[in-house]
């Protein structure tokens, strides 16, 4: 067996992923300094830039500190599993064409399971545990606040979340999200791009609101709600214990961008990028890059509703989730077998 | 590829879940009261009743060998569909009574009813099992319906408890009889039978199958959870389990070993007939002792489980039809019987003590008389129901050489005649000093009238009955 | 040894380890997370077994819904992890006997019984399409009952754990 390719692989991946958290998280700061019309991180580095070295080296310096009534283990397992889950959710997500490299083809992508989707909902159903065990370990109030908001909040967005992907699911009838990338690489009448968002932009819509429930991100950021919580599940975290929090935090944010631009928005297709005739590893390359500017155009997203809504209440998040959310997503699955039946017939 | 006939067979299970989905629907949108569910659900029943009886000439089986509709099936169709109704009926002036009326009582009685049936004409050891869960979540609840009630809640969560790990077992038992037949359609498993039938794996099978519904018609030694759950359940359910659950899983059982295995004169039929003795002798014996009326006929209903068991244990097509007759007389009987301890139970749950129901004929005369007359069938006394089932029962168990189970039967029953005429006793040879009780609102009436007709013409007319779910006898 | 022999034993060494754990352990919650891993097994089995969905289905069911609740239920009844839920020696003799007769009864019928034995599938089909088309049409019924299964449980469970209307 060749176990070099996915070692190497799961090696750019993953430096890669990381880092782009770094990077991630500096952009999520300058662009909030940016719309609040002050300077953000400026002092290390030329312009702020290093800022996130810096956050990194002080976390890691920083003491452990554990509370004395705290389940130690517990506690100390709760941020590893958010962190490997937030990390190996990326496996199953294509991020480029095949890429033609010393005379063979290489898949970008690190596991191409045939149940790739379910795979991704089930390593989000994991991601709960994180959360959940980070409050309840910590042994403070807050922090068990914290983590039963963020497990109720996630498993009832899960579903509208799942849902949303059947139409998907039925347009491209399979669940592997390679084939789905190459399912969009069609055209309409020869000029649009068969992208899942022109054709499910309501499954689109509903898997964009679930996604910024499932990485807490506001408005859906009660987990860790600052004036009611003190910081929610990791109010007992410190070092780099918290860092990992942190960390897989904005990585959940890139793992959901990854996900939303391969399932929805064509992944690494390039509208008629195919039409141009440029050499097959300049193509590859483009396709990443494709890849990587609609993962960040769904970052700047997060970012400026991050800054432009207000938090909910606990109450609107549990109503919009039961009864907008899910209700629509089941409307859209109904919907999309009609229209597919109604067109095949 | 489904065809019109396979709808038509299963047409009762649509008609159930239509009215059922109907009743959600109507619940939801606040459109009536709890007593607009009730009429839907009565309404539903009786469609579905007349459905199953439009079936009754019908056989074959449905959705790719999933179900099998034949005479059996449908006629206890019916029979399941007219608890309902008795149930129905009886539930809105006990849940009126004590404030507790509630349109998810229709809902999830429609949705036991369902899986009963589904059990009745289980094809596949899937459909089966999905119809006993379907039966017993929708009790388990039922069981603790007035949730505010600690005896209801203890009830509810001891059915559930050792109601999930019966299921453990038939699961398991069901799973290992897939491995040694290599399917769990029915037919298939018949076919096989002779092959496998001394196979350990398959007898495990057997025996964790025998474990899991014997726990669900409350046979011995699996039914400890009988005594308090059907003292702290609500009456109304009380009634409607002991009857209608222990008929679908009686007739699940018959189905399995009867029809499927051919369990006459075989090891298997022998530990039936086991367990049949042991009910009967237990059941009895310690529903003497037992001074709660509904306590009594909990371990009543553990004694009747046994004579069904010794129909089933004969593995005759005789015991098949035997066991059919008893439900029927069961089902009957204690339907009525619970409707007047329903009755005669004061809201804080007092009243179903025996002691309670002295000189009861001397105030309500119709009453005593009608409970008198379950009193006796349950007993087996000539002409009424009760005899008339425990009749065919023994004579088939006499027929498989079992001659030695039907004496303990009929032993038993003798000292079976102990508690039951006790009651009598107790409403007409002393004096009245409890409070009055009024009559009995109307659709407790109704259901009353119901089952003591039943009981007196399944007793008088036990061919024509007979002639109902086994035309060829 | 293949690596898939391999990988057999490992998880069939975790399975009955975590297992025992469950049923040994003290703490309540060392028991749960020792679920967790005895589920994360059975996953692991059926992957093994190349039935992909299934185990990916028991991953998404049991470790990221069932396993949640039972951690809900343990975090919010009971604030002292190291309470005894064992039973007296009173309990454990019969139910050592008990659990050997059964376990013994099951290890020599399985022992003894021919099973019909069959080439693993060692490539990964995707069983998905398979098992969908399965249920629309000779397991439809099953299907079906089962969604009515789920509705009662909705339907109780709204019954159960509503706040009581003033009446």
């Amino acid at each position: 067996m060749d176990l070099l390719e996915p070692i190497i692989k799961i090696a750019v991946v993953l430096g890669a992923l990381l880092t782009a958290s770094a990077i991630v998280v500096l952009f999520d700061r300058k662009f909030s300094a940016y719309i609040q019309n002050r300077y953000g991180p400026n002092r290390v580095g030329p312009g702020g830039w290093m800022q996130s070295i810096a956050d990194v080296v002080k976390l890691v310096m920083k003491e452990d500190i554990v509370p004395k009534a705290a389940n130690r283990f517990v506690h100390d397992l709760a941020p590893m599993i958010s962190i490997t889950v937030a990390l190996t959710t990326f496996a199953v997500i294509p991020f480029g064409d095949t890429i033609p490299l010393f005379g063979k083809e290489y898949n970008l992508i690190i596991a191409d399971v045939n149940v790739g989707i379910l795979y991704i909902l089930a390593m989000t159903g994991m991601g709960v545990y994180g959360l959940t065990l980070a409050g309840w370990s910590s042994n403070n109030k807050y922090s068990l606040f914290g983590g039963l908001r963020s497990s109720a909040q996630l498993i009832s967005y899960e579903l509208s979340m799942g849902l949303s992907l059947i139409g998907v699911i039925m347009i491209a009838g399979t669940l592997q999200i390679d084939d789905i990338v190459r399912s969009q690489t069609g055209y309409w009448f020869g000029w649009i791009p068969q992208w899942n968002v022109i054709s499910q932009p309501i499954g689109f819509i509903t898997f964009f609101v679930a996604s910024f429930a499932e990485t807490n991100r506001l408005p859906f950021d009660l987990p860790e709600a600052e004036p009611e919580l003190v910081g929610g599940y990791h109010t007992e975290y410190s070092g780099m214990k918290f860092g990992l929090f942190f960390l897989s935090e904005y990585a959940n944010m890139i793992v959901s961008s990854a996900l939303i631009t391969a399932l929805f928005l064509g992944g690494w297709h390039l509208p008629f990028a195919e039409t141009w005739g440029l050499d097959p590893l300049v193509l590859a390359l483009l396709k990443i890059g494709a890849f990587m500017f609609k993962m960040f155009i769904i970052i700047s997203f997060y970012v400026v509703i991050r800054w432009t809504l207000p938090r909910f209440r606990y109450d609107q998040l549990m109503n919009l989730g039961w009864k907008v959310m899910l209700p629509v997503s089941i409307a859209n699955v109904l919907a999309t077998g009609v229209v597919m039946l109604w067109l095949t017939r | 590829m489904l065809t019109y006939t396979d709808f038509l067979l299963a047409m009762p299970l649509f008609s159930l879940t239509v009215t059922v989905l109907l009743i959600i629907a109507t619940e939801a949108a606040r459109v009536g009261r709890a007593r607009f569910s009730q009429f839907l659900a009565i309404t539903g029943l009786l469609v579905t009743s007349l459905l199953a009886g439009l079936n009754l000439r019908e056989s074959g089986v449905a959705f790719q060998g999933m179900i099998a509709t034949d005479a059996a099936s449908s006629y206890l169709t019916i029979l399941l569909s007219l608890a309902g109704i008795v149930t129905a009926l009886v539930a809105r002036p006990y849940f009126e009574h004590r404030d507790a009326h509630r349109g998810e009582f229709y809902i999830l009685l429609l949705f036991a009813i369902i899986g009963m049936v589904l059990m009745a004409s289980a094809n596949d050891l899937i459909t089966l099992f999905l119809g006993i869960e379907l039966m017993s979540f929708c009790l388990y609840v039922l069981a603790g319906f007035e949730r505010t009630k600690d005896k209801q809640n203890e009830s509810a969560l001891k059915y559930f408890l050792l109601g999930a790990f019966a299921s453990a077992f038939l699961l398991y038992g069901i799973a290992l009889i897939y491995g040694s037949v290599g399917s769990t359609n029915l037919d298939a498993i018949a076919r096989a039978y002779a092959g496998i039938s001394n196979q350990p794996l398959f007898l495990l099978g057997t025996a964790m199958l025998i474990v899991g519904l014997g726990f669900k018609v409350a046979a011995v030694p699996f039914h400890m959870w009988a005594p308090d759950v059907y003292e702290g359940a609500p009456t109304v359910v009380t009634g409607f389990m002991a009857t209608a659950g222990k008929s679908a899983a009686f007739a699940a059982l018959a189905i399995v070993m009867i029809r499927t295995f051919d369990i006459g004169g075989s090891t298997t039929a022998d530990v039936l007939a086991l367990l049949a003795a042991a009910s009967m002798v237990l059941g009895n014996v310690v529903a003497i002792a037992q001074t709660n009326l509904k306590r009594m006929l909990a371990y009543s209903s553990v004694a009747h489980a046994g004579y069904l068991l010794a129909g089933v244990a004969a593995g005759t097509a005789e015991g098949f039809a035997g066991v059919f007759l008893y439900l029927t007389a069961y089902t009957v009987t204690t339907l009525g019987a619970f409707a007047v301890i329903g009755w005669h139970e004061r809201t804080n749950d007092e009243g179903t003590s025996l002691d309670d129901y002295v000189g009861l004929s001397q105030h309500q005369p119709v009453i005593a008389a009608v409970m008198a007359l379950y009193m006796f069938s349950l007993t087996g006394i000539p002409p009424f129901a009760g005899f008339i089932g425990k009749y065919y029962v023994f004579m088939a168990a006499v027929r498989a050489d079992l001659t030695w189970l039907a004496i303990v039967g009929v032993l038993t029953s003798a000292v079976s005649a102990f508690y039951y005429l006790r009651v009598i006793v107790m409403m007409y040879f002393r004096e009245r000093d409890g409070e009055h009780i009024p009559l009995p609102r109307i659709p407790v009436m109704i259901a009353l009238g119901i089952t003591a007709a039943l009981v007196i013409v399944v007793g008088v007319l036990p061919s024509t009955v007979l002639q109902l779910f086994m035309p060829a006898m | 040894m293949d690596l898939y022999t391999i990988s057999f034993y490992m998880f069939a060494v975790l399975l009955l380890g975590s297992a025992i754990v469950v049923v040994f352990s003290r703490n309540i919650v060392r028991a749960a997370f020792a679920l967790m891993i005895t589920l994360l097994s059975i996953a692991a089995f059926y992957v093994l077994m190349m039935a992909d969905f299934v185990g990916i289905v028991q991953l998404l069911l049991y470790v990221g819904g069932i396993l949640v609740l039972i951690l809900f239920g343990v975090m919010l009844t009971n604030r002292q992890i190291s309470v005894d839920i064992r039973e007296g020696a009173i309990q454990t003799i019969p139910a050592v006997i008990v659990t050997s007769t059964i376990g013994g009864i099951l290890a020599g019928a399985i022992w003894s019984t021919a099973w019909p034995m069959r080439e693993a599938a060692r490539s990964v089909a995707a069983t998905a399409p398979v098992i969908g088309e399965m249920f629309l049409t000779t397991y439809l019924l099953p299907f079906e009952v089962a969604s009515v299964l789920l509705l009662v449980a909705l339907v109780g469970a709204a019954l159960i754990a509503r706040r009581e209307r003033k009446s």
